[in-house]
């Protein structure tokens, strides 16, 4: 029944419609496209600055800008976070009674027994 | 409550015992009643009557007020959409997040109830009434109606964009910019649906809004239905964020069919790192650039940026925080519920809404072979250290994070060693500036 109602209106998709559609999309990849090249030139903009800077100080030191990817700094991040957070899961598991030998101690002496007073009677 | 239920029922079937022993009593009355005066006899008989009569009464106005008796086949269906909905959430982890809120909205939407028209046909209220019940969404002044007009006036959309860039990271975005061309390719989805709209006989506005739906951006749709279509909020919002919940059984089909396993096999060079300046400067470059270029979009691109600027500065974690935590929660609870009632079966079950529905099907698939296609066009200026999976194409339409993860699924099925995630996000995110840029052009053209 809703198939019968649909009709296709050709005539609906008029010059006006032609504009907005093709002025709207052009619009939509203009914008991207300028945040593409504000992006794209950042880095060396960036860098620009940075080596202006580089040059009017005197004693820079001479080793080359290693650019790591992410997946190295991932892994570099897990390997810090285990051994900050995580390195006691690799504890021995063997359990011992470490003896104590000790003369006194107020564990094991008479006069803080409980029954104390007591015995005093 | 199972006290609760057993004094109620109780309760019910004393007063029912009641009115039954007074109908016996009125037809056979017993030897006390003999001994008193005729007179007084005929009182207590029509006192009687009178009291299982307005009993009889109350009861007709507690069925005519129940949602049994005004329910209609129409409730019934919206009630099972909602259950499937809320099935989908739960059973398949489909954007459970919002699927629950819209699920339980519709339900509540949906439950039957006297509405001022039919209350004044049914004689419940005043033929002079100005108000029912206030129970309704659309009703003046009900619950429903004060939290819908975040809805109605595009007030929840920005909120949710607010909270979306304070947890978005740009990072893939800015390492390699030129995957922001595949979110603003995938916005074909966008223009072809506003022209599929046209030749079946919607308005331009109403165009304007069902198009939208193809951006994959359940609050851009919403906020450009509001202000183009605010009687079709509900069919355009349940179309969006059903297909979005439906991006990892729509999308696959259309990513095997737009690419060979050779395509789906390449492997892009990773990431570069990204500087802190770049990520402040990221938001603030882009809120000026495409503001500028679309002031339509303010509410949304101005929050969207906003909430990323809170987060890069790093000296506003606090805000930060609250605006990717707590208030986009709270937004998504009140958006969800209310969009979800804002279908009552009268106004959403219309022929009008199915083929929204149709064409927010289309619009998704075009939008995805719109990224798909220009990954591979963009393949054919780049060298092949730097060529593009196609695959990341499809993630342009703005289903952050679904269909970047679609697209990391599609590419581990091909090779487990291949992670495109985190390159399937940038045209992703690149999807979302792109959708509500499309938004603000379509909101200056047709308003």
């Amino acid at each position: 029944m809703i198939i019968n109602n649909i009709h296709i209106d050709s005539a609906a998709v008029d010059s006006e419609a032609l504009i907005v559609t093709v002025v709207g999309y052009a619009v939509v990849f203009a914008a991207l496209i300028l945040l593409f090249v504000a992006f794209f030139s950042m880095p060396k903009i960036l860098n620009l600055k940075f080596k202006r800077k580089g040059k009017s100080q005197i004693a820079m030191e001479a080793s080359p800008v290693v650019e790591m990817s992410g997946e190295v700094n991932a892994a570099i991040s897990m390997a810090l976070h285990l051994y900050f957070n995580q390195y006691h899961d690799e504890e021995s598991s063997a359990m011992t009674i470490k003896r104590e030998s000790r003369l006194y101690s107020p564990w094991s002496s008479k006069i803080y027994q409980v029954r104390n007073q007591f015995n005093r009677i | 409550m199972k006290r609760f239920a057993t004094i109620f029922a109780i309760i019910a079937i004393l007063a029912t015992l009641h009115s039954l022993v007074n109908q016996a009593g009125a037809n056979n009355p017993n030897a006390d009643t003999v001994t008193v005066a005729q007179n007084s006899q005929q009182n207590t008989d029509s006192g009687d009557e009178e009291v299982s009569a307005s009993v009889f009464q109350g009861l007709k106005k507690f069925w005519m007020y129940s949602g049994f008796k005004n329910a209609k086949i129409g409730h019934i269906i919206m009630i099972i959409v909602g259950l499937i909905f809320i099935f989908l959430a739960i059973k398949y982890d489909y954007e459970p997040l919002l699927l629950v809120p819209i699920g339980t909205g519709i339900l509540i939407g949906n439950i039957p109830f006297v509405t001022l028209e039919i209350g004044k046909t049914m004689g419940l209220f005043a033929p002079d009434a100005t108000s029912g019940l206030k129970l309704g969404l659309y009703e003046q002044g009900s619950v429903l109606n004060y939290l819908y007009y975040g809805v109605s006036q595009g007030i929840y959309p920005p909120l949710i964009f607010l909270g979306i860039g304070a947890m978005t990271d740009f990072s893939a975005l800015i390492s390699n910019p030129k995957l922001l061309l595949l979110g603003a390719a995938a916005q074909l989805g966008i223009f072809a649906t506003f022209m599929g709209a046209l030749l079946l006989g919607f308005l331009p506005s109403e165009a304007g809004a069902i198009g939208i739906i193809g951006g994959a951006d359940g609050p851009t749709a919403i906020f450009i239905s509001s202000k183009l279509a605010p009687h079709l909020i509900g069919p355009i919002a349940i179309a969006a964020y059903s297909y979005m919940a439906l991006v990892p059984v729509i999308q696959p089909p259309i990513m095997r069919l737009l690419t060979t396993r050779k395509q789906r096999l390449i492997r892009m060079r990773p990431s570069r790192a990204v500087s802190k300046t770049e990520k402040i400067l990221f938001p603030i470059i882009g809120l000026l650039l495409t503001t500028f270029i679309a002031p339509s979009a303010l509410p949304l691109l101005g929050m969207l940026f906003f909430g990323n600027i809170l987060k890069e500065s790093t000296v506003t974690n606090r805000l930060a925080e609250t605006a990717r935590t707590s208030l986009i929660d709270i937004v998504t609870i009140l958006l969800g519920v209310t969009v979800g009632a804002s279908t009552q079966a009268d106004v959403f079950l219309t022929s009008q809404s199915i083929l929204i529905f149709v064409l927010g099907a289309i619009s998704f698939m075009v939008a995805t072979a719109g990224g798909l296609l220009f990954a591979h066009f963009m393949n054919l200026f780049l060298r092949k250290e730097n060529k593009i999976n196609p695959l990341i194409g499809a993630a342009g339409v703005s289903a952050v994070p679904d269909s970047a993860r679609v697209a990391q699924m599609m590419g581990l099925k091909e090779d487990p060693s291949n992670h495109l995630l985190m390159h399937a996000m940038a045209p992703n995110v690149a999807g979302v500036i792109g959708s509500a840029v499309a938004a603000g052009i379509l909101l200056s053209f047709l308003l």
